[in-house]
């Protein structure tokens, strides 16, 4: 198409960064191309088989997958529960640690955050497969490690809500001469707690979600029977187990959803 | 410390108002719903055996200290190479994904396609795909197609293509109709309104949810190797079957500091864009 000359054009500096971040980023997806054999026809062909897999699940098993599925899958909530109210309540404190405007010291704060992200920094399901180890098998390792992801991202993104409270409240309290704790929980817990709490609802999604799989690497639930499954070709009841998953998950999705649309 | 005094003053606390009685209450019974949620989980959570637990703390906790104190320097370029790896699998799984994602992502904004009812189908497909976390494809994809790095790709691709197609269509949705308004009042066709007025809107955005996702399908394609879809995710679960601590620390190490150097690379990038 051939542009008006009136069109503006962007200054020259914003160009030459665009054009070179184009550059790098076709680079790095030829390099990736390159180094893993991945062809255009490579993604067709495996998407046609992927659609074409799915006539492995038909029909589904409901009378043999149903009875096995049932308690896994509570085991599944109890895990994604579990370790969300552990993580929040070994988490709210890094998220104050790790605020700027409510640490009580530079280097604790510092501390704080290299602490989660390097925390934040492995998949919860690595975290689970090494907790196997140690644990061994059943819910145990998966509650752990949820509990793990949910401090750790809760310090982050919440310690986001905190330093953005207005300090308004927490200075007065420091005038009256409250400690430390009793500004937390005075100045800065009133103002985050809708939107930490719907944070935290939030964080029960992505834990449910996650949990589903945590006892594909033997941390309990109902991953454990997805293995099983798939190690002994089971697709019907495999998909069974898939709608299963997805009807819970868009439950507690909707519940979650309500609760926080009331609570902000 | 001696010279403090302290006064006793009668503190008088005003009763409540009823609205906020009221509040009080439902934050008791919340409180309450949520200790009888716990204490159900954790009387009823089966197959946890203590003993087996502690025996097992006992055997590995020595051998992992010792293991994460000194990580074995030897299996560092396999486990380098492994994480390259990854990172190429997440860049393609990305790039399909926001590739994909723009055409599913116009047909899902409502103000686009006319509509609530007719975006209705792409939100669908998109939340559908939404529900499941990425192992699950990487399963499916590795038993249609094979264990290796393609299954792990075209994981990541479909369902980043979940994410990125709503964060997109949200974005689209979030325009300012003024700029198409003004172009096509000059007498732009509908090629150049979309070049010159949704495009330049749309793109920063779009840009950095597309970093965003690849910095989560770093971390999401290297657990993909535990199901045999590629990546350095395969090497762990081998060493750790074998609790080879010295390997596995080792690995995790590299895992971690590739992870946080591309958060820190990307964030910033981000920064910059929006």
């Amino acid at each position: 198409m051939a542009l008006p000359s009136a069109v503006p054009q962007l200054p020259l500096l914003p160009r030459l960064l665009s054009w070179s971040t184009w550059a790098v980023i076709a680079g790095l997806l030829i390099i990736s191309l390159r180094e893993t054999n991945f062809r255009i026809d490579d993604m067709w062909g495996s998407l046609v088989d992927f659609v074409l897999f799915f006539g492995n699940f038909w029909p589904p098993d409901w009378q043999r997958a149903l009875p096995q599925i049932w308690r896994p899958l509570i085991e599944t909530l109890q895990m994604a529960w579990l370790g969300t109210l552990f993580g929040v309540l070994l988490g709210t404190p890094w998220l104050f640690w790790s605020s700027r405007n409510t640490s009580p010291h530079p280097v604790l704060m510092w501390f704080s955050r290299t602490l989660m992200t390097v925390m934040r920094s492995i998949p919860d399901l690595l975290y689970a497969a090494v907790l196997v180890a140690i644990l061994s098998f059943g819910p145990l390792p998966g509650v752990v490690a949820i509990t793990i992801f949910t401090l750790s991202i809760l310090a982050k993104l919440g310690s986001e809500y905190v330093e953005a409270i207005d300090p308004g409240p927490i200075e007065a309290l420091k005038a009256a001469g409250a400690s430390g704790t009793q500004v937390i929980v005075y100045g800065a817990v009133p103002q985050v707690a809708a939107s930490l709490l719907s944070y935290i609802i939030y964080i029960f999604e992505v834990n449910v979600r996650a949990s589903t799989v945590l006892g594909f690497v033997g941390a309990g639930g109902i991953g454990f029977l997805l293995n099983r499954y798939v190690a002994l070709f089971q697709y019907q009841r495999i998909a069974v187990l898939l709608m299963v998953i997805f009807v819970v998950v868009i439950i507690i999705d909707s519940i979650s959803a309500y609760i926080r649309a009331r609570l902000t | 410390m001696a010279s403090r005094v302290r006064t006793a003053t009668p503190v008088v606390v005003p009763p409540l108002p009823p609205q906020a009685r009221r509040t009080k209450l439902w934050q008791y019974l919340l409180v309450l719903a949520i200790l009888g949620i716990t204490a159900a989980c954790l009387l009823t959570l089966g197959n946890v055996s203590w003993e087996r637990i502690l025996s097992g703390l006992e055997r590995n906790l020595p051998p992992l200290w010792r293991g994460l104190t000194n990580p074995d320097a030897a299996i560092f370029s396999r486990a380098f190479a492994a994480m390259m790896e990854t990172m190429y699998m997440a860049v393609i799984g990305t790039v399909i994904a926001g590739v994909l994602a723009v055409p599913v992502a116009f047909i899902s904004a409502a103000n686009l396609v006319g509509g609530n009812r007719f975006a209705l189908p792409g939100r669908g497909l998109l939340a559908a795909i939404r529900v499941f976390p990425e192992l699950l494809f990487a399963i499916i994809f590795v038993a249609a197609v094979g264990p290796g790095a393609v299954a792990g790709i075209m994981a990541l691709g479909i369902n980043s293509v979940g994410f990125l197609g709503k964060m997109f269509s949200d974005i689209i949705e979030s325009i300012d109709p003024g700029p198409g308004e003004a172009l096509r009042a000059t007498g732009a066709g509908p090629i150049h309104t979309f070049s010159y007025a949704v495009v330049p809107q749309v793109l920063p955005e779009f840009a950095s949810n597309v970093l965003y996702r690849f910095e989560i399908n770093l971390r999401a394609a290297s657990i993909l190797g535990l199901v045999g879809a590629g990546g350095i995710g395969g090497l762990l679960i081998q060493r750790i079957q074998f609790r080879r601590w010295e390997e596995i620390a080792m690995i995790l190490l590299v895992i971690i500091a590739f992870i946080v150097i591309v958060d820190v690379i990307s964030s910033s990038i981000r920064r910059r864009l929006v």
